[in-house]
């Protein structure tokens, strides 16, 4: 049952994605509205699939690398319908969807090739379930900052060319962009700094690698947003590093 | 009883014409007393604007109420029935006008969102002096459905049509909503005051204004409620602006490369736009390669009023069909009895509307 959730999920999303474009290259622009109803029927169903996985292992079910990938992808979902619309970015679900599909789709080839099965704790520690669940809806702030900072440079790159095209009218203004950037950022910081406090607690030490990445990780945002405030790096280069972060995030996540 | 549709409009009628036949706004209460009056004419709304002066109306018997309006028109405005040819339209071609009207596909600039407040307003005002019945009741709240659904469901409002409109969405593509934005003029030409009233309508906060001739820049900044900085200090505000407009007639270059990067590692990640309307042009070409640097001359806002023209020309077709949709399927049966007037009776006959295309039938 939790595959055929993570393939509907993973579904909507790419119809989500493929709708948005086809309205976006249509005369009209009806179709545009349905990002969010769609975003919110695949959360639904990551949902699902997140809780039949965690009821499998009786904990949070982040055991293997595509459960992993997904909760990633639920926590980049949730922050986009959370801050998407109060951040006034519209078109962040059409850059966020096909991230997210991708995501879901190596979660399902990673699962059809070697399903772990279930990995039940040896005994439940809740401040490791915190520690786990706050840093990875850290990457889903980060995540959507990597989203933003590819739009900032789209729509950058409009501006700069003098030539905008269809895309260009219905993307936000490029000062939304750089501010929705740096709080995202921001947000994902203090999450993450949440998630590493909570693993001082934790019953068991965590290992050696596990503690690197996390700190490096976390070193690598807070440098940044240090850096930011400190000298007001250009909205440019402050893309170029939230999403250069984000690919280094990730592919952390894999040596954890 | 059907409606009808009798007026003229920028395509049809010169200024000259157009402002003859205007309706003051006060008298408007007792013009449409006097068109319910005469005869065959039930209901009355007139909508009198700078660009159109069209009477609605319904009647059991259109056409004579299409001549008697037309002689009341022609009489009581002292024109001669030489002058002016008025176009009329009955029953589904009158909505379908009306609905065009409050889509701006009508208007001088395609898409416009005025006219829509301006049917509004005729509606009310003659909703208030009682000549707004049942029919023009329907027709009129169809018109606002409909105006609402083609701006929703098109791209008719999309893309800029003047140089003006094209600098103001560009600012606002970079800096979002302009209120907080301080905007300086180099050069207090004509094109450099149009521009700023459009920076300005649009909510920018404060104008600087500086000229070789520091009277033409005080003037202009008391009418843009603005300062004025004398020439020798503009490049000492630039860290307080976000838009420049330079329209100088310097032979050579007034906003060097140099100047704008300096600006620019003082300015802490903030964009800066530059609009160089000025021929020889006053801006180097190079600033916008600067990071968060973006300029634009006048060929390339041209370029981008025309491509939105364009662009809107195009979708002109998108929106009738969205209209003819809606009367297809809801408006005729809403409106009711739109059918009776002879010429629009439902038959396999294709009809034409008012610009001369077919129109659907119910």
């Amino acid at each position: 049952m939790d595959d055929l959730y993570l393939i509907l999920a993973t579904l909507t999303f790419l119809g989500g994605f493929i709708l948005a474009v086809v309205s976006l290259r249509s005369e009209r622009g009806g179709a545009h509205g349905l990002g969010i109803p769609l975003a919110v029927i695949g959360l639904i169903f990551q949902s699902l699939f997140l809780q039949v996985r965690g009821e499998l292992h009786g904990r949070c079910p982040i055991t293997n690398g595509a459960e992993v990938l997904v909760f990633v992808s639920w926590s980049i979902v949730i922050m986009y319908l959370l801050l998407g619309r109060a951040f006034r970015l519209s078109l962040l679900g059409v850059f966020t969807m096909p991230m997210v599909f991708c995501f879901q789709l190596v979660a399902i080839i990673l699962l059809a090739v070697s399903d772990p099965g279930a990995r039940p704790p040896e005994r439940l520690d809740p401040w490791l379930e915190l520690h786990a669940a706050m840093s990875l809806l850290a990457y889903g702030a980060y995540g959507l900052a990597g989203v933003a900072g590819v739009m900032f440079f789209v729509q950058d790159r409009q501006l700069k060319s003098h030539h905008p095209g269809r895309l260009f009218y219905s993307m936000p203004p490029i000062r939304y962009l750089a501010d929705s950037l740096t709080r995202l950022l921001g947000i994902g910081t203090v999450l993450l700094t949440v998630g590493i406090v909570a693993a001082f607690f934790m019953k068991d030490v965590p290992a050696m690698q596990h503690l690197l990445i996390s700190g490096a990780v976390w070193f690598l945002y807070t440098g940044l947003l240090v850096v930011h405030s400190v000298k007001r790096l250009a909205p440019r280069w402050l893309s170029v590093s939230a999403i250069a972060a984000f690919a280094l995030a990730l592919l952390s996540l894999s040596a954890l | 009883m059907s409606i009808f549709c009798l007026g003229l409009n920028h395509k049809t009628a010169p200024v000259e014409i157009r402002e003859r036949l205007a309706f003051a706004e006060k008298a408007v209460p007792v013009h449409l007393a006097e068109i319910c009056g005469l005869a065959g004419v039930s209901e009355a709304v007139v909508l009198s604007t700078c660009n159109r002066v069209e009477v609605y109306g319904g009647s059991d018997d259109p056409q004579g109420a299409l001549n008697s309006l037309r002689d009341y028109l022609v009489s009581h405005f002292s024109i001669t029935p030489d002058e002016v040819e008025f176009y009329r339209h009955e029953g589904v071609a009158a909505a379908q006008h009306l609905f065009e009207v409050a889509s701006g596909l009508d208007s001088m600039v395609l898409g416009e969102t005025e006219i829509f407040g301006q049917v509004k307003k005729a509606y009310a005002t003659a909703h208030e002096a009682g000549t707004a019945a049942r029919k023009m009741h329907k027709l009129f709240q169809q018109s606002f459905s409909v105006g609402k659904l083609v701006r929703s469901t098109t791209r008719i409002q999309q893309g800029s049509t003047s140089i003006g409109s094209a600098a103001v969405d560009l600012a606002e593509k970079i800096f979002g909503k302009l209120d907080g934005c301080r905007v300086m003029i180099i050069g207090a030409g004509e094109m450099s005051r149009t521009t700023a009233q459009s920076l300005l309508s649009r909510g920018a906060k404060s104008i600087i204004v500086s000229n070789r001739s520091f009277d033409k820049a005080e003037e202009l900044a008391i009418e843009l409620k603005g300062s004025a900085v004398r020439f020798d200090d503009w490049e000492n505000c630039l860290d307080e602006v976000d838009i420049i407009v330079s329209s100088t007639a310097a032979p050579h270059a007034v906003v060097t490369h140099e100047t704008v990067k300096r600006v620019m590692d003082r300015r802490r990640g903030h964009s800066l736009f530059l609009i160089d309307i000025a021929v020889p042009r006053d801006i180097e070409e190079t600033v916008n390669e600067i990071d968060n640097v973006y300029l634009y001359n006048i060929d390339q806002l041209q370029q981008i009023a025309t491509e939105g023209k364009e662009r809107r020309e195009k979708q002109i077709a998108v929106c009738r069909e969205v209209i003819d949709e809606f009367l297809r399927e809801k408006g005729i049966e809403a409106l009711g009895g739109l059918q009776e007037s002879p010429d629009d009776r439902v038959s396999n006959e294709p009809r034409t509307g008012p610009s001369g295309r077919p129109l659907t039938q119910a």
